[in-house]
Order: C-alpha cells, then structure tokens, then sequence
C-alpha cells in the first residue's frame, strides 16, 4: 500500500501540470461541498445551543378570521396556560427589550429582553457566574435585577468580577448585576424567514420580568412571547390537543375577549424551525448545488484519467505482460486517484474556510446563527469522506472501462484505433455530455435566481429610500413619564435636526418599512356592525409626524398631510393608504369618513384626511399591505425612529445628529443608526447571499465543464494528429480543420445541452419556493443560460481545434 | 520548347541540430522535371527523398532557393497559395496508405473533392466515374481494413488522382506490398503516366524504377546524377 502510494506521488510529480489541473478541479468540487456542508451543518443539523433543544416550542395565539395568525400573549392568558396545560414541563415569557445605559462618555443603547424566571432552567443554560433570578424577583417592584451577557461584561465591564452585586444604569434605573451568562447564550433566538424580516440584535441584558397590575387586568393586551420545553415523551401534537382544550375553556369562561366563534387559538411552533426554518430551502438547493459541481468536477477527473489511460495503454499491456495482475492494476489506479483526491480536498478545505469567512463578513448582521458557523471535526471528517469517495468513484471509471488489455493488439497497433481506446472515447463523450448537462442546470437554477434577485431589487418599495438616514430613540420612562414630555422631546428633536445643514425632511415613525417590525391593531369604522358576528377590522397602524410622508416621499393620492394644527387637543384625525381605501371603502371616497382607532381619546372618532401610495412594508417580495398612520402628536409614544432626507451623504449626518439628540439630553443614545437602503439591502441579504454563492457555484461549473471540453478535444486533437494530417495532404485548410475539430466539440455540446435543458425543465421547480415573480421555466433565462454555455464550452474548444490546424502532416504522415 | 513543369534552383533544406549547428538534409539541388516524366528518386535510406518529396508537395517551407511549378515561384507564394496550387497540382500516394479509417472507400475518395470546393453533384460523378476507372465499384462501401494491401493502395492512388492533378506524388508506394501487388500499381502509375500526369516516385526497386523514364540519385541530400 505504501509502495502504491508513493508511486502514486510519483506519478503525480511526473506529470505537474495534469497534477495541478486535477487538484485544482477538486479543490472546486470539494471545497465548494465542505463550505456548504458547513454551513447546513451549522444551520440546520447541529442542535440550537440549549438543553434538549428538540423539546423546545415557541407559542403564538391567532385570530383566525381577522389573519392574525401569529400574535403574542397577554399576561393573564400566559397564567391560566401555565396552571392548566401538563404538556410543558415549562413555559417562560419574555419581551425583547432595549436599555439605554448610561456610561462616562456617550450612552448606549444595549438590546435585552425581559424574561420570567422559569426562562433559564427551561433552556437549561447555566450563567458562569452568579445565578439566574428567583421566582419572587419576578414581580413588580422587585424586578431590578439582571442578568448580563458575558460579552457586555467584557466589554463594559472588563470582566470584572466585583460587577457582580453590583448596580448599573439603564432607561435613570438602578439594576442589580446578579449573573453572567457565557458568551455562547442567546436568548432570545432571531427568528428567521426569507425575506430577512424578524432578525434582530443579541441581547446583552435580560432583566426580571414582572408582570404589572394594568397588565394582569387586561386579557386583551397580548405583547409576550411564550416558550415551553414539552414533558418528557410529549410530542407537539399531543400538546397541541391539550392546547385546543385549555382554549375552549377560555373562550367559554370570557366570551368578551375571545368572542362566540372559534377564530381564536394558540399554536405550537418547534423552536428549530422558526429560528432556521426559513433558510432551509435555501440552504438544500446549495447543497444540491454543490453536488453538482462536485458530480462535475469528477466527471472531469474521470475524462482525464481516461485520457491517461488510453495513452498509457501500451504501458499497461506490457505490465500485464509482465505478469502484473489486474487487480493489482486497480489497486493502484485507484490508489493514485484517491491520493490525488485527498490532495483536491485539502486545498478545497483552504478554499472552504476563505469561503465561510467571505460568507461570514457578508451575511453575519443579516443571517441568524452565521457567525456560529465554523469548520470542525465533524465537517473535516465528511470532506475527507466525500474526498474518498470522489476519488473512488472517478478512479473506478476508466478503470472499469478498460477492461482486460487486449495484448496482442495494443503491442502491435500501439493503442491507436484498439476496442478498448474506441470503448474509452464513447466513455469520455458521454462524460463531457454530462459535464455539460449538468452545468446547464446549475446554470439555468442560478440565472432564475438572479433573474427574480434582479425583480426584487427593482420592486418600487413605494417610498424613496435613496439619502434617508434613520436612527432609533427610546425615552426611558423615568425621564419622560407622560405624553407631553415625550411629544416635547420629539418637537424639540424634530426642530433642530431640520435646522442641520444638508438635511431637507425629517419625519418620525414607530416602524421602519422592511425592518422586520410589524404592528397591527383592529378599529371600527363608523356606521359598520362591529360584533361577534362582525369582528371588526384589523390592519397594519403606524404613528408618524406630520414630515414621515414628505421624508420617505411617499405620495399624496387624496386629501392632505398632517399639519402642525394636528395637536394633542384638536380633532382626531387618520391617514390611509389606498390598499386601505380599497378594501374598505372600493367605491366611495374614504375622506371625510371616521373611523376609531385603539388608544383614542375621547371623541374616539378620528376623520379620515388623506390617503398616501402603498408600500411593500414587509419585504419587496411581500404584498402591499392596508395601512393607517396616527398623528404621532395625537398618540404620544415612548420610542421613535428618526428619517432625515438629505442633500448629500446621509451617513455623514450621524454625528451631528447625535450631537443634537445629547444637547437635548445627554443620557440619551441613538441606536441602529443606517440608511433607508441598506435597510431595504438588509431585508433581501439571505437571498443576495444565496444568489451569490449559486451563481459562483454555477460559475465554477461553467469552469470545469470548458476545462473538460477543453481537455477532451485537446486530446482526441491528439489522437487524430494522424489523420488531420493525412487531411491536411489530401487538401483540407485551415478552416476545413478548424470545422472538423469544432463540429465535434460541437456534438458533444449540442447533446450535453439538449440533455441539460431537458434535466433543468425537470428540475428548476425544485427552487420555485424561492423565486420571485419569475417563472420556474422562464423562456429567456433557459435561452440566455444555453447560449453562454455554448458559447464558452465553443470557446474552449477552439483553442485544441486551433492547435489541430498548425499539425505538420510531414510529421503527421511519419517519415515515409 | 515550353517550360519545365517543375524547375529547382539551389534548393536546401537544414534543420538546427543544436545551438548554431545545422544538419543538411538537402544540397544545392538543380533539378527540372518536364510535363509527362514519370520519375524515379532512388538512394539510401536518410539521402533526403522523403524530405525532397515533400518539398515538391509544398508540405513543407522550411528550405531556402527557387522553386517554380508550372512557372509560378512557389519561394513567392503565401501558405494560403501554396495549399491552393498544392489542391489544384498535386495528388499524394503515401507507403502506408493512410486511408482514414473510420471512412468507407467511397467516402475516402470523397474527401480530396470536399477540400476542393466540388460540387455536390460534381463529387458525386467523378466519385462514380473513378470506382469505375480503378474496378473498385463493389467495394465503394467497404472500410480500408476490410481490404487488402494492394487494394488499399489502389484505393489511395484513385483518392491522389480523383482531383485531376498534373502531378503525382508517391512516397514508396509499394514499401509495404510484394512484388505481384507492386507491379500492378506499376502498370497504373504507366498508364495514368501515359495519359498525361507527371509522376514522381521514390522507390528502392529497380524494377519499379525501370518502368519511369528517369532515375535521380540521392546522397546525402545531394543529387549524383
Ligand atoms: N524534422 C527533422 N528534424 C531533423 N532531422 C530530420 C527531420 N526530418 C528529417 N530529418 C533528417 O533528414 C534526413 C533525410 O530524411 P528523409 O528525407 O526522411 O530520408 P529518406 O531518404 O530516407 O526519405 C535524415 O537524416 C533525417 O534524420
Ligand atoms: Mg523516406
């Protein structure tokens, strides 16, 4: 064996280039798979970094008839789950949160959540240091204590143990450090879905969560999230019936809240597949991807190897004359393939981990769970695994097709024109036929891809997010108690970032168009049945100031603007958008008519004033959604995102921006701060990954199929030196060459791509799940894909066919 | 007196051995060849006759002085000319036949004409009339391995002559068929000969060579006589 493989290398040295191209080929192949390997592995094989994850249920309520399909639960909803449902042998509650904490220099806004305290035990993470809380500390009054991330005690903190017991500064409170969690703990998960919405910060504090009295009176408050870990041998469904059960019982005990029909429930969601659910399509057609160009890449090896052996064939007819056996000859041909395979490996494994850190600067803001991904045992050990069996199977080929040289022939004719070189040149076509189909499949998937990448990216988002700015500002209850203090700070704020060089609109919001928030809220219209029977209507409302409109440029269809005469104290008034106007009101004019929203002072009638363009809130690929916006004036809020248009660089207004914000009040930070664009680049960044790596994998297949045509025609060139140059004698041209060789190559070409179409006809439906408003059989895209593949594979075989016209037919003819 | 159809002025030919160092292959050969001769170029194996022949078969440019055929200065002539006077001038006869293999005899016979820009029905009747004039009609679709040597030849000699060329050109053409073959290949070298075409056959047999008009010797690239 040894021997073996050390002739092997020597083999391999012999001959550098073909070694060079063949590693080269592999390290594509293999380290195209490790990469993509790595990252199904990380995302969707390895368990989530909790106790017995699989036990794991994230809970939503629904309103079925208002599509409110997944809703958070309201506080006394969350007890009576808690007293009445066997299923879990746990169920916590939690709220992301965001804290403002207060430091020497600037404030900084720090994501967190507040949680009950079942939540730790329940994932059954321990804090390195410290303890998690105790169930008395969850209640009002006593819950100013945290817990913090072993990151923010890094860095904040310099990992200073005395943090510990310790008091720190968020929103004007005193919180208690009472625990430390390692730096591997997240909680809560981003959750994902493709249109990148829902992915969120880490948190760094988690806080006591207690529930207030306001809250414990209001079943119809519902703003926590639930997660349960399922008893032991509990399977979702079976908790799932119990959950129907428990519902029935709250319907029929509050009627009032729930109402006589059953549009209301609750849902069990594994954990798993919300947090990674999304990406999976994703992530399977990559790895079918890579399959594929790992099929191709052996089919290129397994030609070239061919191509050896034809040419070799005399050498092995003598060994066997010899008396080596023909097991022994595989043995050996296959040693060598598997050496050189294991070398295309560890070159692909380089390749892998530049890949995996590409991906990473690319996608780690954007794509839960990324930064995770790392090469490691496991995915080493697969590799090395594919890379064996790359090598076997590629080896096997020629050495099968051999057969058993024939001696006679292959002594006397020197292997030109034998059975088996015949046999071996059928093989090697049917190969580079393969080759080919298959990269016009990879090929075809990835233009569709790009294609409806392309459509989404030139969706109209409905707005103008071309030099907007925007930034996050929460105002900490302690500081700003009441709705005059808070419309003050706006005003104030609103006022002086107008008055900022280069700023020419700022208009404030409660949610950012494509950043993952959504918010909606039934109310009535007037004159319309609002009963059981009748559930009200229930669209998306957001709270803006009277310049959102003319920052983002969203357009007036009807009516106005709000106006600075919108105040607090005069007449309620609504805007909606023409999705809105249509559904409710298809053929009169909505202006002038009233509707009633939550919150409402009284008179709760608030007067329709204008109606403003649709817009694809939710993601480019999402539908245009019925909105109405509040004057922000008339339902003061706690938190706000800043929009400043600008005449130049919006990026370069943050430091101003921020210097207002603190000259209003010091303590105050500004969070998230980006562009209106790289929001909109954010929500679409999975699928821009995506796109990216199937189009370098389709890149690469384009690649390995030419170098196999290449390498195919350059040694049938070889092999028919001879007889172009009889050609050659008898009167052909340049040109007639030229013809004969390319209308080969031409063949191989054309068959190739009439299998491939028929395979990506076949197979493009596999990623309709992820195309946007691009057919699965899109003519131009399979048209555009074809005559690229032609045109390269004709290319690369034009350089052997070149070759083949400069045969000198003295040699060609031997020396008479 | 008209002109010679081929006439050589102090052709060589050389090729570089190492630095600096050049072998001679041909010397200094003057040589005209009259319409109608049916030459004989004898001499030991290595005296240059293969290389003289494909000289005249413009395979090869890599010699130095004058070369005229039909009186047009082939030392002139750009490669693209020289393969057009080459197609218009020349059939090739070779030792080994080189018919194509995977063709059958009628498609071999076919090639020289595609290369000539024939047309379709042009081919198709000189393809018949010359089957018929060889006596090969019955093999048309036979592949050369099904033939004998002999038969192989007569094949390859139909395809250099199928084009009507002036001059033909034959390296050794019976190296690899005993001597009844040889003769009948004599015979047709005689009758095309007399029927007008030029021939230029390297041979080792005197028998061979007695059937020409006339015999050059080569020696180590030079002409003897
Ligand atoms: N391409 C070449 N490079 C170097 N020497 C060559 C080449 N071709 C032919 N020769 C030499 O030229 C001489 C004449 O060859 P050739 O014309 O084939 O002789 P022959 O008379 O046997 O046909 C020989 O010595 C041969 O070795
Ligand atoms: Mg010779």
């Amino acid at each position: 064996m040894l021997q073996e493989i050390r002739h092997a290398l020597r083999l391999l040295f012999k001959n550098p280039l073909f070694a060079l191209v063949a590693i080269l080929t592999l390290a594509l192949g293999i380290g195209a798979t490790t990469a993509v390997f790595t990252l199904v592995d990380a995302l969707l094989i390895k368990p989530l970094p909790y106790e017995k994850p699989s036990e794991l249920v994230l809970l939503f309520e629904h309103f079925k008839q208002q599509h409110l399909d997944a809703i958070p639960i309201s506080p006394p909803e969350f007890l009576d789950y808690k007293s009445q449902l066997h299923s879990f042998s746990k169920l916590a509650a939690f709220t992301p949160a965001t804290y403002n904490l207060a430091q020497a220099d600037r404030p900084e806004r720090v994501f967190g959540a507040t949680v009950s305290a079942e939540l730790f035990p329940l994932l059954g993470v321990q804090p390195i240091r410290g303890r998690t809380f105790r169930p008395e500390e969850c209640a009002t009054g006593r819950d100013d204590v945290v817990v913090i991330s072993e990151r923010l005690w890094q860095r904040k903190f310099d990992r200073d143990p005395k943090v510990l017991g310790s008091k720190i500064t968020a929103d004007g409170r005193a919180l208690t450090v009472v625990g430390i969690m390692p730096a591997s703990f997240e909680f809560p998960l981003p959750l994902f879905n493709i249109t990148g919405a829902q992915f969120g910060e880490q948190a760094d504090i988690w806080q006591a969560l207690g529930f207030t009295d306001t809250e414990m009176k209001n079943r119809g408050s519902r703003s926590y999230g639930a997660i349960g870990r399922l008893a032991p041998n509990v399977a979702p469904q079976q908790a799932q019936a119990e959950i129907e059960t428990v519902v029935r019982g709250m319907r029929a005990r509050f009627p009032g809240n729930y109402g006589k029909t059953d549009s209301f429930g609750m849902t069990v969601y594994p954990l798993k597949e919300q947090v990674i659910g999304g990406m999976k399509p994703l992530l399977l057609i990559l790895l079918g991807a890579v399959a594929l160009v790992l099929l191709i890449a052996c089919a290129n090896l397994a030609t070239m190897l061919l191509a050896r052996a034809t040419a070799r064939e005399r050498e092995m007819a003598i060994r066997v004359a010899v008396g080596a056996s023909r097991g022994r000859l595989l043995r050996q041909g296959l040693t060598e393939s598997v050496v050189l395979s294991i070398c295309g490996a560890a070159v692909g494994t380089l390749l892998a981990i530049w890949a995996i850190a590409l991906v990473k600067t690319i996608g780690t803001q954007t794509i839960p769970r990324l930064g995770e991904v790392q090469i490691d045992g496991t995915v080493l050990l697969v590799t090395l695994a594919v890379a064996v069996a790359t090598g076997l199977i590629f080896g096997l080929v020629p050495a099968l097709a051999s057969g058993k040289p024939d001696l006679t022939e292959a002594l006397k004719e020197g292997g030109r024109g034998s059975t088996s070189s015949r046999r071996h040149n059928q093989l090697r076509n049917a190969l580079v036929i393969g080759e080919v189909a298959l990269a016009l499949v990879l090929l075809t998937c990835a233009g569709l891809l790009l294609k409806s990448f392309v459509r989404l990216e030139n969706v109209s988002p409905g707005f103008n997010p071309k030099n907007v700015l925007t930034a996050e500002i929460s105002l900490p209850a302690l500081s700003y108690p009441d709705n005059k203090s808070q419309s003050n700070f706006f005003a104030e704020l609103e006022r002086r970032v107008t008055n900022l060089p280069g700023v020419t609109q700022v208009g404030l919001t409660t949610i950012l168009p494509m950043s993952g928030v959504n918010s909606d809220a039934s109310f009535m219209i007037e004159g319309r049945p609002n009963d059981d029977a009748h559930p009200g209507p229930d669209e998306e409302d957001r709270i803006v100031s009277p310049n959102y409109f003319r920052a983002l440029e969203i357009p007036l269809v009807q009516g106005r603007f709000f106006n600075a005469a919108d105040k607090l104290d005069a007449p309620s008034v609504v805007i909606i958008n023409q999705a809105l106007a249509q559904r409710y009101w298809p053929n009169e004019s909505p202006i002038g008519k009233r509707i009633q929203v939550p919150f409402s002072k009284s008179p709760p009638w608030s007067t329709i004033v204008g109606i403003v363009g649709d817009m694809h809130h939710r993601g480019l690929d999402q539908p245009v959604l019925p909105e109405y916006y509040i004057p922000v004036a008339q339902i003061p809020y706690s938190s706000t995102i800043l929009n400043v248009r600008s005449a130049q660089d919006p990026l370069s207004l943050t430091s101003a921006i921020r210097r207002e914000v603190q000259a209003i009040d010091p303590a105050l930070p500004i969070a998230h701060v980006r562009t209106l664009e790289q929001v909109i680049a954010d929500s679409v960044a999975p699928r821009r990954l995506a796109v990216l790596l199937l189009a370098a994998f389709a890149g690469i297949a384009l690649i390995l199929a030419s170098v196999g045509i290449y390498g195919v025609m350059s040694f049938l060139v070889v092999q028919r030196t001879h007889e172009i140059g009889v050609r050659m004698a008898l009167g052909a041209q340049r040109r007639d060459v030229l013809r004969l060789v390319i209308s080969q190559a031409a063949f191989l070409i054309g068959a190739g791509t009439i299998l491939g179409l028929i395979a990506a006809l076949l197979s493009t439906s596999v990623i309709h799940s992820v195309l946007y408003n691009v057919s699965t059989l899109d003519l131009s895209t399979f048209v555009l894909v074809t005559l690229t593949l032609a045109l390269v594979a004709l290319v690369a075989s034009y350089i052997p066919a070149r070759r083949a016209t400069r045969a000198d037919p003295m040699l060609a003819l031997g020396r008479g | 007196m008209t002109a010679p159809l081929i006439k050589l002025n102090h052709i060589e030919r050389s090729y570089p051995l190492g630095k600096q160092q050049f072998t001679y292959v041909l010397r200094d050969i003057n040589l005209e060849i009259e319409e109608g001769d049916f030459v004989s170029v004898m001499g030991p194996s290595g005296a240059g006759k293969s290389t003289l022949l494909h000289l005249l078969g413009m395979h090869d440019f890599g010699w130095t002085g004058e070369f005229f055929l039909d009186e047009t200065p082939v030392h002139r002539l750009k490669p693209k000319e020289r393969t057009t006077l080459r197609n218009e001038q020349v059939g090739f006869v070779f030792q080994n036949y080189n018919l194509l293999d995977d063709l059958t005899v009628y498609e071999n016979l076919d090639i020289p004409l595609s290369y000539r820009r024939y047309s379709k029905s042009e081919r198709t009747a000189l393809v018949a009339d010359t089957l018929d004039r060889f006596s090969i009609v019955g093999k048309k679709d036979l592949y050369p391995r099904q033939l004998s040597g002999g038969q192989q030849q007569l094949v390859s000699i139909a395809r250099a002559v199928i084009a009507k060329p002036k001059l033909i050109l034959a390296d050794e053409p019976t190296g690899n068929l005993h001597s009844g073959q040889a003769e009948e290949i004599m015979q047709l070298f005689k009758k095309l000969n007399t029927e007008g075409t030029t021939i230029i056959q390297v041979t080792h047999s005197e028998t061979n060579a007695a059937h020409g008009n006339r015999v050059i010797q080569l020696r180590d690239g030079w002409i003897i006589k």
